[in-house]
């Protein structure tokens, strides 16, 4: 690990793209289809910082986190962890896995519901090659870690006498005792009581400022991302779509989609926006060709349905995968990455 | 299979004739729940789901439930429907569902906590229909949606010709908007907001008086929710029947519902309208749940949400519940329980020795800021199109 202060990229992404083919039986019999599950994705995870990826289910921010952890192979694209290339189709090591770790949204459903907290924790350990002394005694870090105070008290405990919050943290402090640099958080929160979500996404935000992991955020709840989020991501249809650093994606969405998304939350405070929500999307048709919202978006237009868009830079920092914003030609981005962070950038708000 | 709604529930109580159970009906309510409870299990181990819960529901209006999981929200609905299984058992009160004939005119009350199988029979569906939460356990996965309205309009409607039953689910399909081919369709072909919106027809197949949503759109993503709130809003505003909506997300909640109650630990800790509750809340509890979701807008500031975690409702503590989690907790509270009481000479209520007449101390700012006065985003105005 260099320089602190330069935030050193922890684990980049370079045109993944994971496809799936589908056979729909009875009708349009064994007619394969293409799932472009997701398409041409860079991402760069930078230490110390939080990147939410935002996107209703089927947009493919979960395969994309599998990837991300080498569950899912890539179709195509490669992965660069701290500098090193990872081809698509490379095996996934052990110690990728003691690199980055990744936590899914059940915790009742990811942790061994026969064994005590005692042994998720410490069978990753032991699998990494903690001394078998020692496993106590990291396992009781681990928990102290994530809040879970005093250990003793859950340590011996089974998965289901713990709150689905507590929980979850035990799910966390599994992927932290191997001592990652990048955790990848699928959804953490949307299985939770409302009361305790933000308890997870404060634990989060203190592992990156306190201990500087980059972290990733799923979630379907933009309104989450811009509370925790240092760059936010949305994707839709297997694209990134819009992304912006800080805030300013929910601030001034530019995509059409970003805005239907922020329309749709529920905001009594905002009287105007009852208008827009009437606007019914009943499809859910991704183009084939042109882009991919253009069947649902209110502005297409011919373009759309003929060419996919190159990613337009509106902002510092934020780029829109949209025609609209075609007026700014000089603005073309290259490649959808927004330039390397300023140094020093607080993480803190 | 006739009835996709289960049938099994906790011990029978003895049979009761419908007109003999209540003397009175108040025909402007379609629903009095009075001093409901519900118990967990007999004995020792008996723990209250639900204690003591009042409330009137108007006709065509909606009521939204809120509070965490454990609060008792889904135990308060399943009970009064008398579809809640053993170990529940309702241990005490009365929910009393005052259905209208066939004539529009005449209301019979009728006791659900004390009706018997063939009473609840006739009022299930026909008057009272409820909505849950995963539509896909819901839908029996090797029937076609089809069959599932043929069997419902088969079964209430007998008189119904098969010619008119169908035309009678295209039509249901129609209002919820989707198209009559999904009747050939088999559940796990249809996504899950296509899924929620069946439900919904389902549900609205016999014009019922009462619809029951327990959270109908939380494993929904945020766009489809939207379109299922719209959807259910101009439903109701259609065919006027009275509304339960069960959800944690408040800032829905005061969009759809016109009045809003919050439990906590199986009480009705604040009960307001939905507007009045959103800019103003009473209770430290519903204070703690709107700060619990981050905002859109505004400046980005560290959250706390409710420390701590809901009682164990085993071991309840002495006075109010929600003390040992409150910001503002007094001597008192730990004392005496509060009642829900009336605050001032409004209709809130709010179980909160804050609001008490002799408070020792003065009320919190947080909890004492006036509702807005313009109506914008009254919500009847904030979904309406």
């Amino acid at each position: 690990m260099s320089d602190e202060l330069n935030a050193p990229v922890q684990l980049s992404a370079r045109h993944l793209t994971r496809h799936y083919v589908t056979r729909t039986p009875g009708r349009l019999r064994n007619a394969a289809r293409l799932v472009r599950a997701v398409d041409d994705v860079s991402l760069d995870l930078v230490k110390g910082h939080v990147t939410a990826v935002v996107g209703e289910s089927g947009s493919g921010k979960s395969v994309l986190a599998r990837m991300l952890a080498r569950i899912v192979k890539p179709t195509s694209g490669e992965l660069i962890l701290e500098g090193t290339h990872i081809p698509a189709r490379a095996k996934r090591t052990l110690e990728y896995a003691s690199k980055v770790q990744l936590v899914l949204q059940d915790p009742y459903a990811s942790t061994n519901p026969v064994h005590r907290v005692r042994h998720s924790l410490e069978r990753p350990l032991a699998i990494h090659g903690a001394a078998r002394a020692d496993l106590d005694a990291l396992a009781k870090a681990a928990l102290t870690r994530v809040s879970l105070e005093p250990p003793e008290r859950f340590l011996e405990r089974y998965p289901h006498e713990l709150s689905g919050g507590q929980l979850q943290r035990v799910s966390i402090a599994r992927a932290l005792c191997v001592e990652p640099n990048v955790l990848l958080a699928d959804e953490p929160i949307s299985m939770l009581d409302v009361s305790v979500r933000l308890g997870i996404l404060n634990l989060l935000r203190g592992l990156c400022d306190n201990e500087h992991l980059a972290v990733l955020y799923i979630t379907h709840d933009i309104a989450s991302a811009r509370y925790l989020a240092d760059e936010i991501v949305v994707m839709y249809a297997g694209q990134i779509v819009e992304r912006s650093r800080g805030t300013a994606l929910v601030d001034a969405p530019t995509h059409p989609y970003t805005q239907l998304l922020i329309a749709s939350v529920p905001d009594p405070t905002d009287p105007t926006s009852a208008a827009l929500r009437s606007e019914s999307h009943p499809t859910f048709d991704v183009a084939q060709v042109g882009c991919r919202f253009a069947p649902r978006c209110p502005s297409a237009m011919d373009v759309c349905r003929t060419s996919d868009p190159p990613d337009f830079q509106v902002g510092d920092g934020h780029v829109s995968h949209c025609w609209l914003h075609a007026d700014k030609p000089e603005a073309v981005v290259e490649m959808a990455l927004p330039e390397r962070r300023r140094e020093g950038e607080p993480t803190k708000r | 299979m006739t009835d996709p709604l289960p049938v099994r529930e906790g011990p029978e109580p003895d049979d009761v004739a419908i007109d003999a159970s209540v003397a009175h009906a108040n025909p402007e309510f379609v629903l009095e729940v009075k001093d409901f409870c519900v118990d967990y299990g007999v004995g020792a181990q008996m723990v209250r789901a639900v204690n003591e819960v009042s409330f009137d529901l108007r006709r065509s209006s909606v009521l939204g439930v809120a509070g965490e999981s454990g609060s008792g929200k889904s135990t308060l609905v399943y009970a009064m429907t008398r579809l809640l299984r053993a170990p529940g058992v309702i241990s005490g009160g009365s929910a009393t569902l005052n259905i209208t004939g066939d004539d529009g005119t005449d209301v019979t009350p009728v006791d659900l906590v004390r009706a018997n199988e063939k009473q609840l029979r006739k009022v299930r569906w026909s008057h009272v229909s409820i909505v849950i939460q995963s539509a896909l356990s819901a839908l029996n996965p090797v029937l076609r949606i089809g069959r599932e309205f043929d069997e419902v309009l088969k079964t209430h409607r007998p008189e119904m010709k098969k010619v008119e039953r169908r035309e009678r689910a295209v039509a249901l399909l129609g209002m919820v908007g989707l198209d009559a081919d999904r009747l050939d369709r088999y559940p796990h072909e249809l996504s899950g907001g296509q899924r929620q919106r069946i439900m919904i027809a389902l549900a609205l197949a016999l014009d019922p008086e009462l619809v029951i949503m327990d959270e109908p759109t939380t494993a929904l993503d945020v766009v489809t929710q939207r379109e299922i709130i719209n959807q259910l809003y101009e439903l109701r505003t259609r065919f006027g029947f009275a509304m339960i909506f069960i959800t944690h997300d408040l800032s829905l909640l005061v969009e759809l519902a016109d009045e809003i109650a919050v439990m906590y630990a199986g009480q009705i800790v604040e009960r307001a309208r939905a507007t009045e509750l959103y800019d103003a809340p009473r209770h430290p509890y519903t204070l703690g749940l709107l700060n619990s979701f981050p905002p859109l807008h505004g400046a980005r500031r560290e959250l706390t949400g409710i420390p701590g975690s809901p009682p164990d409702l085993s071991d309840l503590p002495a006075g109010c519940n929600f003390a040992s989690r409150c910001p503002f907790v007094m001597d008192r509270c730990r004392r005496e329980e509060p009642p829900l009481m009336a605050l001032g000479t409004s209709e809130r209520r709010v179980a909160c020795w804050l609001h008490a007449s002799d408070a020792e101390s003065p009320v919190p700012v947080e909890l004492s800021r006036l509702p807005r006065t313009n109506n914008d985003a009254a919500p009847s105005e904030g979904v309406a199109s």
